[in-house]
């Protein structure tokens, strides 16, 4: 096990950040985090690197308790923060080289391995370039390059792709997915229920500080949902007609959609073929669908 | 014992050392800024104000005025770089998270940063003393020694800045601890008149800051003045500073590590 978490707790007074949480991550895999702002999900993440302390429960990483051994652990894996923390004053590559001299890499091998970094993101003709030239797309991958030059066995990544343009998302989970099939472990938070999806074996679900659910993204929309998805788009008014005339389909509302859930798409026939012209989508479920039922509004049959 | 300076391993020094990169990279902005404060203070104090002061303790008013000079261009210095300096690297540029998040430790990082707040003061009194020899004011040898001291008295207020630094929530609070300690600090400590000038309850308050015996060390340095009394100074002055160090490395743990 890469991470072992057991009853785990965080509390800053008498706010409850992290409540009895248990999960476990294997080496290899791709773990997603996901939940509303403020489930807890940063917070997690931070006692796994050590930043935060625990309030009660055990943590361990890499075998190690978080509380004894934080140096330890903090060698071998690579952080990717929320917020942008690169040094502005300084260059693509000395903000590479200055991390390496963190993690006490000898000079040769901290310049190959910069060297190496920096071509694995795409970024070798911008080494010179000061941080505040790059654009958001490079600062993000600058800063997966640092995550990546002690080679580390972890990594964690706190919302990777937040405000990126499809292109260097795309660059992004390329570079996930390959790093994990080097047997490399990653664990991320991420809004993105498609990103979560594309790249997550396993996501855990948080809500208010809890683990409410856990698995597969297949797994976890098979457990939840039905197969298929219409997604209506009607006022108030048309909204409850429809309801009050197929009280029978199991559906979610939010904001002005409808969400009708059905085991075939032919459960729908009578809804569109009563009002074929209404604003509609017809698709699979996806893992958002589970999102929005777990942590949003119940489905009410 | 577990947060404070015994905890501390030389990796500390990367951290300095990434702060001395960055100040080598903004140089011109570094330099030139830094010394005229000092410099207004020879002209003002030194020469003018100099002029109608004919002696103090028995020398003339700019060489006893050059001690305080060079106190007050040292602890601003080190003061500036750990207030706003480490408060912008701290919540705005989010550099310390970045480097908790290595090998480092948070108790690393924070003697890291009074170090070199230190190290700025050090520098800067040594460009202060070099105009001073320049200008003539100080003659004697053992004025070699008073950078050490200088840095000394920087690193005291570099700690005492870190201290402040980690508790406060907005950069704002810099304001109080300007105008409620530092000000007092510079112009009480027998910088620029001998302590024995003031009221008692302030002579109380100007002992009992370190930076007062440090400015009375380098006084009598740059005037070849020896006395026994010096020892008992340099000896509380360096438990104050190591103990004010201790107490902000571990209150800037807490703020980091939470």
């Amino acid at each position: 096990m890469v991470i072992e978490a057991r009853a785990l707790n965080k509390r800053y007074g008498d706010i409850v950040a992290v409540e009895s949480l248990n999960f476990s991550v294997e080496k290899g895999r791709c773990y997603g985090l996901v939940g509303p702002n403020g489930a807890g999900k940063t917070t997690t993440m931070k006692m796994v690197y050590c930043i935060v302390t625990p309030t009660a429960g055990s943590l361990r990483v890499f075998g190690l308790d978080v509380r004894e051994h934080p140096r330890r652990i903090k060698a071998r894996l690579g952080v990717v923060p929320q917020e942008n923390n690169l040094d502005p004053d300084l260059t693509t590559w000395q903000n590479l080289m200055v991390y390496a001299r963190y993690f006490g890499l000898p000079r040769q091998l901290a310049r190959a391995r910069c060297r190496e970094q920096l071509d694995f993101m795409h970024l070798s003709d911008r080494a010179d370039t000061p941080v505040p030239d790059l654009s958001g797309g490079m600062k993000r991958r600058l800063i997966m390059s640092r995550a990546l030059v002690n080679d580390p066995e972890l990594i964690i990544l706190d919302e990777p792709t937040t405000g990126l343009d499809p292109q260097v998302r795309h660059l992004i989970w390329d570079k996930l997915l390959e790093l994990r099939d080097r047997g490399i472990t990653l664990l991320m938070t991420t809004h993105y229920m498609d990103e979560a999806q594309k790249l997550c074996d396993e996501i855990i679900i948080m809500d208010e500080a809890r683990r409410i659910d856990e698995g597969s993204p297949d797994d976890l929309i098979h457990r939840h949902l039905p197969p298929y998805v219409l997604e209506v788009r009607a006022g108030r008014a048309l909204a409850a007609d429809i309801r009050g005339r197929f009280p029978q389909i199991s559906h979610q509302e939010s904001g002005r959609s409808l969400y009708f859930y059905g085991g075939s798409s032919a459960d729908f026939d009578g809804i569109l073929s009563t009002w074929p012209q209404v604003e509609r989508v017809l698709r699979p479920a996806s893992l958002e669908d589970v999102f929005l039922k777990l942590t949003g509004r119940e489905i009410r049959a | 014992m577990r947060n404070g300076l015994l905890t501390v391993t030389p990796a500390f020094f990367k951290v300095w050392l990434r702060n001395a990169q960055v100040y080598v990279a903004l140089l011109k902005f570094n330099i030139i800024p830094a010394l005229v404060e000092p410099m207004l203070f020879i002209i003002v104090f030194g020469l003018g104000l100099g002029s109608y002061i004919s002696e103090i303790e028995g020398v003339p008013y700019v060489k006893f005025v050059a001690a305080g000079i060079l106190g007050s261009a040292s602890i601003m210095q080190a003061t500036f770089e750990c207030t706003y300096g480490s408060f912008f690297r701290m919540k705005i540029q989010n550099t310390f998270e970045g480097m908790i998040s290595t090998p480092i430790s948070a108790g690393e990082v924070s003697l890291a940063e009074i170090l070199w707040g230190a190290s700025r003061g050090f520098f800067n009194s040594v460009l202060v003393l070099s105009a001073l020899l320049v200008l003539g004011v100080v003659n004697h040898w053992q004025a070699v020694f008073a950078p050490v001291f200088m840095f000394l008295a920087a690193f005291n207020f570099a700690a005492l800045a870190i201290l402040v630094t980690s508790r406060i929530a907005q950069m704002e609070y810099f304001r109080f601890y300007f105008a409620g300690f530092v000000l007092p600090a510079q112009f009480l400590c027998g910088t620029f008149f001998p302590v024995s000038r003031f009221p008692e309850p302030v002579q109380l308050f100007a002992w009992a800051i370190p930076f007062t015996s440090y400015v009375d060390i380098t006084r009598s340095l740059l005037l070849d003045r020896p006395s026994w009394r010096l020892g008992l100074e340099a000896i509380y002055a360096l438990a104050a500073t190591l103990l004010f160090t201790e107490i902000a490395v571990r209150s800037m743990h807490k703020r980091l590590i939470t």
